[in-house]
């Protein structure tokens, strides 16, 4: 009898739509073209709507006379030679289903994410950290190979099928050479592109010393200076740079006068710090964020001035991949409500209009989307003359109101500092709950005030801060879910 | 429909000799064209679709061969199409999902299996069980025993397929019954191969007429001749039906030289037994068994003969049986003591009642009945393996610090289904709940997060039907949605006429995209014409086309209104005003959009012609300022588009991640509409942009820079 034929196993990770049946039938039809007994499956199913997906093939490793082998419809366990995933998550799932070994696995992956629902939809920061799959990847997988196979896949102006098919054959997942791979692909206009993106992705997965080529995105605030950061040398280093961004965002809202505010509000902290310890420092860089995000409040005025920015332009243009003889115009989608209008105006004026919106309702026009069209001239002058709100911005009814909340935040901030760093740094970061437009504003100001009045000025007026674990759960809480109800359990809960 | 078949269409056309590629249901299309049949017909859903798909599209060939193809409304019309089978001697063949679709064609199986047949008849079923399933986890395999018809699971790989298709249909000519075939997911899926034969041209088709057979009482399933036909089915046919199968060696005996036990396995889950077998070193890759085994190509009925043959001399069997209840043990368990024969047999007692038989979960069976009647084995490392497994999965979650996140199907980019769920979420926010019946389609995705909206699933187009009784007891009006999928496959007649006989309160949504989009976009007898989306180019027709709107008119319906799922806001007012009106009858909503998979096939070749053509092209997309978002998500609370993502905000200040728009974005419009009518942020704009300017626009282009000094 012939030597006993071994089978090799090959198992795609994707999402549906995709284009994984395109590669398992390039796989296929190389298999075919080398005399090698093949097999592919998948359960395309209703996961081709952008779902978790999976490809699965089996092949002999060389042509035979025998009999075919008996080949498995659904991946084994600990058993399978080649993994490839098109998303960084969907390889996580593989290595939760066993299916990445030690002994035998070789698992490339692409680096980029696709998030899911479920991580997107937090109201703060919900995402899976990428950082755990690249270390799972090197401690479970026989050989890891990552690589941005999405960025591949677009800088060819091909899809992710293709890059695929590159990166698996990069890794040596096929018995037959390169150029087998390449006359599956075919010919024509979408195949060059094919062959380009499968050509970029084999050298990428080839390459030596093949490692994660986007670094994990920069943790925000750890970048370096931009503004004058001497100025915070009262500041812990981690603060400084952070005080420094903050103040050139002040000035750039406002005026200098305005960044002074800010820098003497910044340093104020420094100094009531009770020690030097790096929860101090912790709590003051945050603080210090916090601060310059809360006095950059986005009104009116602040959103016109962002939207006819020069550089906006620019940066649209980049993002969706125009070239230079391609025109572009931008339409903006305002819908402001009576209590941003209100906030703009004088103090006086603004607090009128809420009353008389209060007894009659808004006028008629408030409440109706408007469609500015800001590249248009009649749009762009519209929004600079909103922009120039910002010069009667410090006679405002909301700059009243946030500079009073500012302050009050601040007080409790000095004391806390002074009493416990732990607390401090759960109280820096409650401003974070203080986000968005319209309803979700309100919301956020709802949950700021139940957490300061029920937690924070409790703590300052008994000066006992030993509740910097439910202060941190609290806020946690507020970001579980936007009907509150995580919010109320916690609170309750710490009323007990 | 979602794919074109051309070259799928060129294989079905294979002749003597030469090899056929493909996937298995295509194979069991192409064998169903060597055997012969007259008709063909089914209805459409994952994973059996393809197989009327490609018939469909293979119009031409059809009517070559005579070959009557039927795109059926729903189950029951398929089997009904068996019919012809009663009294003529034609050959026919239908298909659909199993478990759902069995049930619903269960009142004309009936029917049909009791006269019996005369020309051989083969009902297709997807077996959708098990990983990727998205029907109710049930056995198509009752069915099979309480009707008598026969029953086959081929091992799934082309040629045995293949083989079993044409065996089907002389089974059922020597029986005289209808056979089913059941094929799971993968195996529908699989891609093999196998030595065609030459098509069969029917003897009697659309090209060979035959005169109406005469008048038979005892063809009709109507008493007094079905107590005969009752009779008919043990006394005749079953006995007919076992000879045939064992004179034609459907079932395949396996030898191996532990001879003093056996398995017995269904035939779809033969391949994971041989490599469960190879994993604990009792098989080879080739399948090579140390352990004798009987494969059931034909699980339903079995043959008493062969079981005891195979049971004679053992001291143990296990069976390997696939779901819940163990048909099968029990029948060889009856075989057996009716028998005498003292043979130990093992099944659901050492294997799971339940799930899906891979070749993990087989290890563990198998290492069970090892170790009790072939204890000179050991335990053949199937602990080791399992404890290997175990052990990697522990070590995986450790190292990822938990379980990644779940990624279900969901709406594609720009479906039009979407934002009816963002309208629908805006008036729960102002109304608080209500109760949502939910039915089967692309819509049901808004039973996912964001939208989680769903109170209950009872079949495809029985949400209004669904909500009949709970209409009548909760506070506030009960919505039904379904889709016009569902409304023309049931839900018309279960749902509406029967609102409208009892003239009880209903709201009912008709999500109106013109195909049955989640099986891969077959036509409805509503799908907008082909000249009208000719004309349309790249627009929605779902507007023109008014077969649902005229149907509901006609059967009284008074409360009638359509509006475009993409005007949130309109559709927010009308879903209040449907909430809230006094007029007590049937109220339909329908929200109409086209399937945005349909309109993308006809958007692309136009747009890329055009911009070869060097046209004036205006692509639109949205997206999102990263300036001016806060990082709150409500955008993606209300729509949850894939392109409509977060990213690490480019402001260092910012610690949450901001909105951002993919340039995947096909400009569908719901970012914006969802800003306005959710009053959400002002993050969100619109670029148009203009390829192959016109001389027009680049005039006005530096008009506005003087201005803005931007685009």
């Amino acid at each position: 009898m012939s030597e006993p034929v071994k089978v090799r196993s090959i198992l795609i990770g994707a999402l549906g739509g995709e284009g994984g049946g395109v590669l398992m039938d390039w796989i296929v039809s190389c298999a075919r073209m080398n005399g090698l007994a093949v097999q592919a499956t998948s359960v395309p199913g209703v996961a081709q709507r952008t779902g978790s997906t999976s490809y699965y093939i089996e092949m002999s490793d060389k042509p035979s006379d025998g009999p075919a082998p008996v080949f498995a419809l659904i991946p084994m366990p600990g058993r399978v030679d080649f993994v490839a995933a098109s998303e960084l998550v969907e390889a996580a799932r593989m290595m939760e289903r066993g299916l990445i070994s030690p002994q035998r696995t070789v698992l490339v992956t692409s680096t980029s994410r696709m998030y899911t629902t479920a991580e997107k939809m937090q109201m703060g920061d919900g995402r899976f950290d990428s950082s755990r799959v690249l270390a799972a990847g090197e401690e479970l997988a026989k050989k890891f190979v990552t690589l941005d196979l999405d960025k591949i896949a677009r800088e060819t102006g091909t899809m992710v099928s293709a890059t695929l098919f590159g990166a698996l054959a990069g890794v040596g997942a096929f018995p037959w050479d390169r150029a087998a791979c390449e006359t599956a692909i075919g010919a024509g206009r979408a195949a060059a592109a094919s062959r380009a993106g499968f050509n970029a992705a084999f050298e990428a997965a080839a390459a030596p010393n093949s490692g994660p080529d986007t670094a994990p995105a920069a943790k925000p605030g750890v970048v370096a200076s931009a503004g004058e950061a001497g100025g915070f040398a009262a500041l812990p280093a981690e603060g400084r740079s952070i005080a420094a961004l903050g103040y050139a965002r002040c000035a750039d809202y406002q005026d200098a006068a305005y960044a002074d505010l800010y820098a003497r509000r910044a340093l104020d902290l420094a100094a009531a710090a009770g020690d030097g310890s790096p929860e101090t420092a912790h709590a003051l860089a945050e603080a210090a964020r916090r601060l310059a995000l809360w006095m950059c409040y986005e009104d009116i005025a602040r959103v016109a001035q962002l939207k006819t920015k020069p550089e906006r332009f620019a940066k649209i243009r980049a993002e969706a991949e125009m070239s230079d003889d391609q025109i572009l115009s931008i339409t903006e989608y305002l819908k402001p409500g009576a209590d941003e209008i209100a906030a703009i105006l004088p103090k006086g004026l603004g607090a009128w209009f809420m009353r008389r919106v209060e007894r009659k309702g808004a006028p008629g026009a408030l409440g109706r989307g408007v469609h500015v069209a800001t590249t248009s001239v009649h749009g762009w002058l519209t929004m600079r003359a909103l922009a120039q709100f910002r010069r009667i911005r410090r006679a405002s009814l909301r700059f009243a109101d946030e500079q009073a909340a500012i302050e009050n935040w601040l007080a409790a901030m000095k004391t806390a500092l002074a009493g416990s760093p732990s607390f401090a740094a759960a109280l820096a970061e409650l401003p974070r709950l203080l986000k968005g437009y319209g309803e979700t504003a309100q919301r956020g100001q709802r949950n700021y005030d139940a957490i300061f009045s029920s937690i924070v000025a409790p703590a300052v007026a008994r000066g006992d801060f030993s509740g910097a674990a439910s202060l941190r759960k609290a806020i946690a809480a507020a970001l579980a879910d936007p009907e509150h109800v995580a919010l109320d359990a916690e609170l309750s809960q710490a009323a007990e | 429909m979602e794919r074109s078949f051309a070259a799928e269409i060129e294989s079905l056309k294979l002749g003597e000799g030469e090899t056929f590629h493909g996937e298995g249901i295509l194979a069991v299309t192409k064998a169903l064209l060597q055997s012969g049949v007259s008709y063909v017909g089914g209805y459409q859903g994952a994973p059996v679709s393809h197989l009327l798909d490609v018939m469909v599209q293979a119009k031409d060939y059809m009517a070559e061969l005579g070959v009557s193809v039927q795109a059926c409304t729903n189950e029951a019309s398929a089997a009904a199409m068996l019919g012809a089978s009663i009294v003529y001697p034609v050959r026919g063949a239908v298909t659909w999902k199993s478990i759902v679709g069995t049930n619903v064609a269960a009142d004309a199986l009936s029917n049909l299996s009791s006269p019996g047949v005369k020309g051989g008849c083969l009902i297709v079923v997807g077996e959708d069980y098990g990983d990727g399933a998205s029907v109710i986890q049930e056995r198509t395999h009752a069915f099979a025993m309480k009707s008598a018809v026969w029953l086959m699971d081929p091992r799934p790989d082309l040629p045995t397929i293949v083989r079993c298709v044409e065996k089907s249909f002389e089974l059922s000519e020597a029986s005289h019954t209808p056979v089913i075939m059941e094929l799971r997911i993968r195996a529908c899926h699989v891609q093999g191969e196998f030595t065609a034969k030459d098509n069969r041209k029917p003897a009697i088709s659309t090209l060979h007429r035959t005169p109406a057979a005469p008048h038979d009482y005892a063809t009709l399933s109507h008493p007094p001749v079905t107590f005969g036909q009752e009779k008919a089915k043990y006394e005749e046919r079953m006995p007919a039906a076992r000879r045939f199968i064992l004179g034609n060696g459907l079932n395949e005996k396996i030898d191996g030289r532990h001879s003093d036990v056996g398995l017995i396995v269904q035939g779809g889950v033969y391949n994971a037994l041989i490599r469960a077998l190879q994993e604990i070193g009792l098989a080879d890759a080739q399948g090579r068994s140390d352990l004798p085994i009987l494969v059931l190509n034909v699980v339903y009925p079995l043959c008493p003969d062969e079981i005891v043959g195979f049971a004679m001399g053992k001291k143990a069997l296990l069976v390997v049986e696939e779901s819940q209840p163990e048909y099968i043990e029990h029948e060889i368990s009856s075989i057996l003591r009716r028998a005498d024969v003292q043979t130990a047999l093992h099944g659901k007692d050492m294997l799971p009642m339940a799930g899906e038989y891979t070749s993990e979960v087989l290890v563990g069976g198998l290492a069970k009945f090892i170790e009790k009647h072939v204890p000179r084995l050991g335990n053949a490392g199937a602990k080791n393996y399992a404890d290997e497994i175990a052990e990697l999965r522990a070590r995986a979650v450790a190292a990822l610090g938990g379980p990644p996140p779940i990624r279900p199907p969901g709406f594609c980019i720009g479906c039009p289904e979407r934002p009816f769920f963002s309208a629908l979420k805006l008036v729960e926010k102002e109304r608080g709940p209500f109760h949502v019946s939910s039915d089967i389609g692309c819509h049901s995705f808004g039973t996912f997060p964001p939208f989680s909206f769903g109170n209950s699933i009872l079949g495809f187009g029985m949400s209004l039907a669904s909500s009949a009784g709970v209409q009548s007891f909760v506070d506030k009006r009960p919505i039904a949605i379904m889709g016009d999928g569902g409304f023309w496959h049931n839900g018309l007649l279960s749902g509406v006429t029967a609102r409208l006989l009892n003239k009880t309160d209903g709201l009912l949504v008709i999500m109106k995209n013109g195909y049955t989009s989640a099986t891969g976009t077959q036509d409805l007898v509503s799908t907008p014409r082909a000249e009208a989306k000719r004309e349309a180019g790249g627009a929605s027709t779902t507007d023109t086309e008014l077969t649902i709107e005229g149907t509901l008119r006609g059967l009284g319906v008074k409360w009638l209104k359509t509006v475009h799922t993409y005007r949130v806001d309109e559709m927010k007012k009308t879903l209040d005003e449907a909430m809230s009106t006094s007029f007590d009858g049937l109220k339909v909503i329908v929200a109409e959009g086209e399937c945005q998979l349909e309109r993308q096939r006809r958007v692309k070749p136009i747009r890329a012609a055009a911009l070869a053509a060097g046209e004036r092209v205006v692509r639109t997309r949205y997206g999102v300022d990263d300036e001016t978002c806060t990082g709150d998500h409500s955008c993606i609370r209300l729509s949850g588009c894939p392109t409509l993502t977060v990213k690490t905000s480019a402001d260092p200040l910012k610690s949450d991640p901001v909105a951002h728009v993919t340039n995947g974005c096909v400009g569908c419009g719901l970012c914006g509409e969802a800003a306005h009518a959710a009053t959400l942020c002002p993050s969100f704009y619109r670029a148009d942009i203009v390829s192959n300017p016109s001389g027009f626009d680049r005039f006005m282009a530096r008009v506005r820079n003087i201005f803005t000094k931007a685009a």
